[in-house]
């Protein structure tokens, strides 16, 4: 009779351990999946902010300009002239679009972060109660 | 040299496992800001034959013949028509027309903006690589000892 017991015991944390495991295996593919996603978000944020520097400098050009100097803007490959005033508008309007959108990405990256910090807790907790179920076995 | 001997002992309080970590971290920046002063590099080099073209332009006169490179291989006669004016490639798809002063004055200014931008990488990149070489020899060190005393 004890010794069922003893059978029906080790089955249930034999069962126990795997599901640890198992669950410990899908919080790390998780972890995987951010840590991706982070690093493509680092990569967006990287292609704008050299993007608004771009734009900042070509800013600072046209503010060096008189009213009277001729712009022409590269479209395919044509150039077009256009108005001082125009560029300009065109140009800050751009650059509030990229200064918004780093900001949507800082914040994003911040989010993913947080969330990459409690999977990483909880993944060491799992390791843990593993470690700790293995020694229990291990001294029955 | 206080700094470097604070860093020195931080360094050497770390674990082996830490120590790994800061020379790898340190190389990757190494690497990153070495790979930024080539492309300044090659920038600067561009402004300077901009500049060289237009210090050429400057000197031939109106209805000069001249051969204009249509790809790498072909050329095609034609005549100078305006040699006092240029048109400056200012980014994101923007020309601005600027006399030949004006266009060697832009050229220089890039050009020193450059330069001073590489200085500031190259004393980040060498206190970087300085925190990575001692990190490296540490990290010799304290493996050394582990072997020795295993």
């Amino acid at each position: 009779m004890n010794r069922r017991r003893s059978e029906l015991r080790n089955a249930m944390s034999s069962s126990n351990l795997r599901d640890l495991q198992r669950e410990l295996e899908n919080k790390a593919n998780d972890l995987s999946k951010l840590q991706k996603e982070i690093a493509k978000n680092h990569q967006m944020r990287k292609k704008y902010t050299v993007q608004l520097g771009e734009n900042e400098l070509v800013l600072k050009e046209l503010d060096l300009l008189k009213d009277d100097a001729n712009v022409y803007k590269l479209i395919g490959p044509v150039l077009v002239k256009q108005d001082l005033a125009e560029a300009n508008a065109n140009v800050r309007k751009r650059i509030e679009y990229i200064s918004a959108e780093l900001k949507r990405l800082d914040a994003t990256v911040q989010d993913l972060e947080e969330k990459q910090n409690s999977k990483k807790d909880t993944i060491l907790k799992l390791q843990q109660r593993i470690q700790s179920f293995q020694a229990g076995k291990g001294k029955a | 040299m206080a700094t470097s001997a604070g860093s020195w002992k931080g360094l050497e309080r770390m674990s082996v496992e830490q120590l790994k970590a800061v020379k790898e971290q340190g190389d990757l920046e190494v690497n990153l800001l070495q790979e930024s002063l080539s492309n300044i590099r090659t920038a600067t080099t561009r402004l300077e034959i901009a500049s060289s073209a237009l210090n050429d332009l400057s000197l031939r006169p109106q209805g000069n013949q001249i051969l204009v490179p249509l790809t790498a291989s072909l050329y095609v006669p034609a005549t100078l028509h305006d040699s006092q004016h240029v048109l400056v490639d200012v980014g994101t798809g923007y020309f601005i027309q600027k006399t030949m002063p004006q266009g060697k004055h832009y050229c220089d200014r890039k050009i020193n903006l450059l330069k001073s931008n590489f200085d500031q990488l190259l004393e980040v990149a060498s206190k970087k690589k300085n925190v990575a070489d001692e990190a490296g020899v540490i990290l010799q060190a304290k493996l050394k000892q582990l072997e020795s005393s295993s």
